[in-house]
């Protein structure tokens, strides 16, 4: 097979106007074990190449699976009928994409060779021993799961306006589920992660094994945890819930498309959303330290994946763009295209979003808390248009005095996102990423990470009402 | 084309299958799917761009000495699905054996009809974007607050090939069509919650209909959360909308009954068959044999006959879903409900799920003596091992005796199953949600509501 950037040049030459041509070829390896059970192995592999074309304005997309220069060429002249089909419809017509730096070399990131080099026994070993190490965690666990996947994934570009870049990275993530039981009462424990690199990028906030028995440390207490009552409270958000907050609360709002739609965001670039102690960033790269799950160099439609800072000591400074609204709101596109899998057409999503650290410490936040909760762990969450946000907490602890307390289970907490981050009074000096083995969905799945410091706000607690 | 198709998924499933019995493996299965799709997307209001996509995905499942291996690729038409079968033979000799793996004998097989209307397999982007206008026109004209934010009108047609070492040798070709739009009003300063409908088909006459209704829904459901305000903080009954009932109570209790998490100790239900888990007015059936339907099939991911069944009736738990390594787990058959498609390992899944009808008149559940939550959405989490679910409800109202009004910022929290015994009435009218789920509304007592 020839190498994907020269045969994505060649086929190029013989096309017309705008034309984007995109290689993509993704293979999983999955382990899971369950109840010492080795449940399944697996392998996946999908590729090929999507074109995309504009035409009197519009957009066509096609795909074939074959790397060859007959088949992509055949896709390119699909995706033109395509974008025909469409020439008599109403609407704004797209005339023009806007110059940037269209990136061009190769950029491979780190940790593949070592990924590739190792063996599936390997990788079970790796697996079976964290599932066992819940279960020896504590009598009570009744059963305890692990998953890894290994994602490699090989892409190239090449666009007739010059893009010209290729790059293969490898995201591991790992997932890990304790479940404890006592007189039929069955609760759980969850912690995962997930890394663009290798198995030191992985684990370097801790051991597999430390995860193992966090999970089932988790599992086991919250049997006798209660719930929490319902209302308004001071919370303080671990990075975990941080990064899901500005994630799915405030990310997804600031995305050009959603804010052409009408978003809560639209019409806010200068004002204040925030309080002054929020600063929000958006980052192709791994900011802090290496290994962030959402990491790419180049995204989907060539432009090279920059740092582009959301808000700004509580000002919205900026949205987050393609090709296609970067024309529109006559800016720099910031490198936020990107698609799923090679037939899939790219959409602005985030990659690594994060809070800035601050200058308080966790204990001195905690200790001036006189009643609230410390939230860690998040299970899920959503966010609609309005920026308001739930999402459910698997480690709520009770503040009481400044003292941390007891454990409550089945939490969730809500708001309305720049309103709970004009809250905002204490941010911490640390910083953590921690949604690496997460997916953002947009009708296309994305690999994203967040995370942040510890902040503190206010938010609704969803829990249990005596009458 | 049909057959054509037909025929070169049997060549690459004979290709596959031989080499796979003579790199070593005892049992080998195949799975084929070729698919060719058009889609027209919708963007900020407006048609954004016409894709085609063609494509064929190929998964092999292999055992050799009771150990599995398994993988899955698309086909490159260079030679690399050849390396399927080294991939999942490497795979085998390293997993431990299970007496469990082993792939089911051929049965019996009814067809089910009208799954491929030869009407709609022929659509084109043409036909797509000419939907999808009219489904924007049909918007804006209604109200134009309502911005939509993404959409898409789609037809996929594809051609399912199943065949196994032990004699298996399945066809079926399926068509659908779908639309849905997502997106919100916004009046003013006032942006309302985002919210999102649609509806898919088999029958090419009958989509524009559909869409037409979905559309209307959609302008319905975005509009109805402006001016929305606060809730108040109570416990006691909720109102649970079809959707809702669809999105929370039906997936956890799904879960609970996969046989899988019932042998991996993550369902409370587990040794509860025969038992009253649930309210008298509560019968559920699986049924994947409806003519034309879009969760019908004649055959499940592993090649055995897809049934009707009744799951809960009045209540009672009549047993669980059944893939084949599962059942033999448990000592029993199969139910035909193996799921997935070529790119996974079966996994456990119902087909068309039916909450049979109830006396209550919806209208008449809404205009309740005392004023409780009425949840059109519901965006929250549910924790199937334990039941404990919380989340924030959307488009939903506070109705009672003084009428309605549409609620923001309000929370609810209980454990599902704990609800499902706590149904005090079911509508008798129902709704097809995404043609997979036919479900009653239902009020449910008890529940702790949170206004923030």
């Amino acid at each position: 097979m020839s190498e994907p950037l020269d045969v994505l040049s060649e086929a190029l030459a013989g096309t017309d106007g705008f034309t984007e041509l995109r290689y993509h070829d993704k293979s999983t390896r999955t382990v899971s074990v369950e109840k010492a059970k080795v449940e399944a192995t697996g392998y996946r592999r999908r590729g090929g190449v999507g074109v995309r074309v504009l035409e009197g304005g519009r957009w066509g997309s096609a795909s074939t699976s074959r790397l060859d220069v007959e088949s992509v060429r055949k896709a390119a002249a699909r995706a033109r009928n395509a974008a025909r089909a469409n020439a008599g419809k109403t609407g704004e017509k797209l005339t023009e994409l806007p110059s940037v730096e269209l990136a061009r070399g190769e950029f491979d990131q780190p940790g593949l060779e070592e990924a590739a080099g190792r063996t599936l026994e390997e990788r079970i070993v790796m697996a079976s021993e964290l599932e066992a190490g819940m279960r020896k965690a504590g009598s009570r666990v009744s059963s305890a799961s692990c998953s890894y996947n290994e994602i490699f994934e090989h892409k190239a570009i090449v666009t007739s306006d010059g893009a010209r870049a290729a790059f293969r990275l490898v995201r591991p993530e790992l997932r890990l589920q304790a479940v404890a039981e006592r007189d039929g009462q069955l609760s759980s424990g969850f912690e995962s992660v997930g890394a663009t690199g290798g198995w030191d990028c992985l684990f370097r906030a801790g051991s597999g094994q430390s995860l193992a028995e966090k999970a089932a440390r988790t599992a086991i207490d919250l049997l006798s945890a209660r719930h929490p009552e319902g209302g308004k409270a001071t919370v303080i958000l671990a990075p975990s819930i941080v990064g899901l907050l500005v994630h799915e609360a405030i990310g997804h709002t600031t995305e050009a498309d959603f804010v052409q739609a009408g978003s809560v965001a639209a019409g806010k670039l200068g004002t204040r959303v925030a309080s002054e102690l929020v600063t929000l960033v958006d980052s192709g790269s791994s900011e802090f330290y290496p290994g962030a799950g959402g990491t790419i160099p180049v995204d989907d439609e060539g432009v090279v994946a920059g740092r582009t800072t959301i808000i700004d000591a509580g000002i919205l400074t900026s949205y987050l763009h393609n090709r296609q609204s970067a024309a529109k709101f006559g800016v720099t596109p910031t490198g936020n295209a990107r698609a799923w899998e090679y037939s899939d057409e790219p959409l602005i999503r985030m990659r690594n979003t994060y809070l800035e650290p601050g200058s308080s410490t966790l204990e001195e936040m905690i200790a001036s808390t006189e009643d609230g909760y410390l939230l860690d762990g998040p299970r899920n969450g959503q966010a609609d248009a309005t920026g308001e946000f739930m999402f459910a907490v698997q480690e709520a602890r009770r503040i009481e005095r400044g003292k941390l307390g007891e454990l409550v289970r089945g939490v969730t907490i809500s708001g309305i996102a720049f309103e709970v981050m004009s809250t905002v009074d204490a941010v911490s000096d640390t910083f953590r990423w921690d949604l690496g083995s997460g997916y953002c969905g947009k009708g296309q799945p994305a690999k994203v990470d967040a995370g942040g410091p510890y902040v503190r706000c206010r938010a609704t607690i969803g829990g249990v009402q005596t009458g | 084309m049909a057959y054509t198709t037909q025929t070169r998924l049997a060549e690459l499933s004979d290709k596959l299958l031989a080499a796979a019995s003579a790199a070593g493996a005892d049992q080998a299965e195949l799975m084929a799917v070729a698919s060719d799709s058009v889609e027209t997307t919708i963007e900020n209001s407006e048609l954004h761009s016409n894709q085609a996509n063609e494509e064929t995905v190929v998964g092999l499942r292999v055992f050799k000495g009771g150990s599995l291996g398994f993988a899955t690729a698309n086909d490159d038409g260079h030679g690399g699905l050849d390396e399927l079968v080294d991939e999942a033979l490497a795979q085998a000799r390293v997993m431990p054996a299970d007496d469990n793996n082993a792939l089911p004998e051929p049965g019996p097989v009814t067809p089910v009809a009208r799954l491929a209307d030869e009407g709609l397999a022929a659509w084109g982007l043409e036909d797509t974007s000419r939907v999808a206008s009219v489904l924007l026109e049909r918007v804006a004209s209604a109200d134009q607050r309502v911005r939509v934010d993404s959409g898409s009108v789609g037809r996929s047609t594809s051609t399912v090939f199943l065949a196994s070492s032990t004699g298996i040798r399945l066809a079926e070709r399926r068509a659908h069509v779908s639309g849905y739009m997502f997106g919100m009003a916004v009046d003013g300063d006032e942006v309302a919650s985002s919210d999102y409908d649609g509806d898919a088909s088999r029958d090419h006459a009958s989509i524009e209909g559909l869409l037409a209704d979905a559309g209307d829904r959609f302008v319905a459901k975005c509009t109805g959360g402006l001016g929305a305000g606060r809730g108040r903080s109570y416990r006691g009954a909720v109102i649970l909308s079809p959707e809702a009932v669809g999105e929370f109570l039906l997936p956890a209790l799904v879960q609970a009954i996969s046989a899988d998490n019932v042998r991996k100790g993550k369902s409370p239900l587990a040794g509860k068959v025969g038992e009253i888990i649930a309210s008298p007015g509560i019968t559920l059936t699986d049924d994947g044999t409806a003519a034309g339907g879009l969760a019908s099939s004649a055959f499940d991911r592993e090649g055995v006959a897809v049934g009707r069944r009744e799951l809960l009736s009045g209540g009672r738990l009549n047993g669980f879903l059944f893939n084949h390594y599962e059942a033999r787990a448990a000592g029993c058959s199969s139910t035909g409900n193996g799921a997935g498609a070529p790119s996974s390992l079966p996994s456990i899944s119902p087909n068309r799920l039916e909450v049979d009808a109830g006396q209550e008149d919806y209208e008449q559940m809404c205009r309740p003596g005392q004023e409780q939550v009425l949840v059109g959405r519901w965006s929250g989490s549910t924790n199937p091992i334990t039941g404990d679910f919380s989340g924030v409800v959307k488009n939903s109202f506070l109705v009672g005796p003084g009428g309605r009004r549409p609620i923001t910022e309000v929370m609810i929290a209980g454990n599902i199953y704990t609800a499902l015994e706590n149904i005090s009435a079911v509508s008798k009218q129902r709704r097809l949600l995404g043609g997979t789920r036919l479900v009653p509304a239902l009020t449910v007592e008890d529940l702790s509501v949170t206004a923030g």
